[in-house]
């Protein structure tokens, strides 16, 4: 939830949650990101701003990649040595590894585009001046959501939508729409008012405003947003074995249900290597994406 | 048979359910709790500890909860155990991180001022930092509650306690004609009970915010 979340999250979690992955934590998931962020680039106080301008210590970015290779090598090992019988073989043969390692990020990609073409442009059109009213209510129903959880919401959209990857997907497209929704509208709503007078005052229309002016002050908070349903739907894929989507989710239930510690510890591995690795290529996409002018205030 | 009549036959089991479901969540809120103000008091002065502490923990969060009970499972086997680990776990990113923040932002001359009337070093931290890191403390608390209910759910999967049972009970029993009152009833028994823990902690807030800070 994340965390994001994460969260969060975030989540996001931890965001939701993550993540976690609650709104108000996502915010605070933030926070300490800028914080660490600064620290990184205080590393090198002595050299010029505009040669430092996209310094990224290579230490803190090279250590995901290098940590994954070693755990993947691990396993891979491990698992090459570990007795399998005829149960846990029928798990993990003729390609199924590869197929829901497939379906993962397949399931993953689908849901975080349809998360942003829908979340973006309604936290847009509810922070124009028309719609301003409505802000308040969708940030409610935005809080109020993360109230259910992600195993009912999915298992419900099965019963009434059936069996398969199209259910899961609607499912986790609803779940990571309210945590980037929330960031978007936060994002635009918090540019300082003085800013957008300005704009206007030397004859921009509004949507030159929106374009060149609130979008770009806004960018930050949405790749926040990004990389939070990105982090979001990585752990609600897993859930998608439940309703029949497949995913790495197949390996870890099949592990559990059969009692198969090689199959399990396989599944369960490879998930978090693959949600480790998407929040490190987020996270530098993040970094490399923000725009130039912003650089200064962080 | 209606959703309704599905909750009278069955109110024993469901308030069984919803009562684990709420007794883990919430003893796992209080030991990440615990654990996270003992890890954010521990580590919020030196800077490299302090984002070690939430870099650590937000790559947990990152972590599918599914996939973290599953590398448990073969450790301390199926049921209450991988439940609580990893409830306690998730349960911590948000109060570490707001506890750093919170008492990092805790105005140094406060700080001061009480170094001035002679207070210790344990007095300073008890009886002027964390009063005025506790309003972020909380909210961190919140959300992490709040996320703690819907990983619960999931943790049913590994045999532990709570609605998440129902859910999977629902899904077990997919196509037949309770399955739909099984899943729903799950998943509202959870919303419900999230809305709960929520209007606890406001009035937990009214009660233990320092007056002096109340907005």
């Amino acid at each position: 939830m994340t965390p994001r979340g994460s969260g969060d999250g975030a989540g996001p979690g931890g965001g939701r949650a993550p993540d976690g992955h609650g709104v108000e934590g996502l915010a605070h998931l933030d926070d300490a990101d800028m914080a660490e962020r600064e620290t990184a680039s205080g590393e090198a106080p002595l050299r010029a701003p505009a040669a430092g301008a996209r310094r990224i210590s290579w230490q803190k970015w090279t250590f995901m990649p290098a940590f994954l290779v070693a755990a993947l090598l691990a396993t891979w090992l491990w698992f090459r040595g570990a007795r399998l019988d005829s149960i846990a073989h029928q798990a993990v043969d003729n390609g199924k590894v590869w197929l829901a390692l497939r379906q993962h990020i397949q399931l993953t990609a689908v849901s975080t585009f349809f998360v942003l073409i829908i979340a973006i442009p309604l936290g847009i059109a509810l922070t124009r001046a028309r719609l301003r009213r409505a802000t308040p209510f969708a940030m409610a129903v935005a809080n109020l959501g993360q109230a259910v959880p992600a195993l009912g919401l999915l298992v419900l959209l099965v019963i009434w939508l059936g069996i398969g990857a199209r259910s899961a997907i609607v499912g986790m497209v609803i779940y990571a729409v309210l945590p980037v929704l929330a960031n978007t509208i936060a994002g635009l709503r918090g540019i300082d008012p003085t800013l957008t007078e300005a704009a206007r005052g030397i004859g921009m229309s509004p949507m030159g405003v929106l374009r060149k002016v609130e979008l770009p002050l806004a960018v930050p908070l949405i790749l926040a947003g990004v990389r939070t349903a990105l982090v979001l739907n990585v752990g609600t894929a897993t859930l998608a074995t439940f309703g029949g989507g497949g995913g790495l989710g197949d390996l870890i239930s099949a592990g559990i249900i059969t009692q198969r510690m090689p199959v399990l510890i396989l599944g369960s591995v490879l998930t978090v290597a693959l949600a480790l690795l998407v929040e490190w290529l987020a996270s530098l996409a993040e970094l490399l994406l923000r725009p130039r002018g912003l650089e200064g205030t962080n | 048979m209606s959703f309704w009549e599905y909750v009278g036959t069955r109110h024993t089991q469901l308030l069984a359910d919803t009562y684990q479901h709420a007794s883990v969540v919430f003893q796992c809120m209080v030991l990440a709790t615990l654990l996270g103000m003992l890890i954010g008091v521990a580590t919020y002065r030196s800077e490299w500890a302090g984002s070690l502490a939430t870099t650590s923990t937000a790559t947990i969060l990152t972590i599918p909860s599914l996939a973290l009970i599953g590398l448990l499972i073969p450790i301390v086997g199926l049921g209450v155990p991988p439940t609580v680990i990893a409830l306690t776990l998730y349960g911590l990113l948000p109060v570490v991180r707001n506890a750093i923040v919170g008492l990092r932002g805790v105005d140094p001359a406060l700080v001061d001022a009480a170094k001035g009337i002679g207070m210790s070093r344990a007095a300073r931290l008890l009886r002027v930092e964390l009063p005025l890191a506790w309003p972020p403390i909380l909210t961190g608390i919140r959300v992490a509650t709040q996320m703690l209910m819907g990983i619960a759910a999931i943790a049913a999967f590994a045999s532990g306690p709570g609605l998440g049972n129902e859910i999977f009970r629902g899904i077990a029993s997919l196509g037949s004609a309770n399955s739909l009152n099984q899943v729903l009833a799950g998943t509202v028994g959870i919303v419900i009970l999230a809305l709960l823990f929520d209007a606890a902690y406001v009035l937990i807030g009214r009660l233990t915010i320092s007056r002096g800070i109340r907005a």
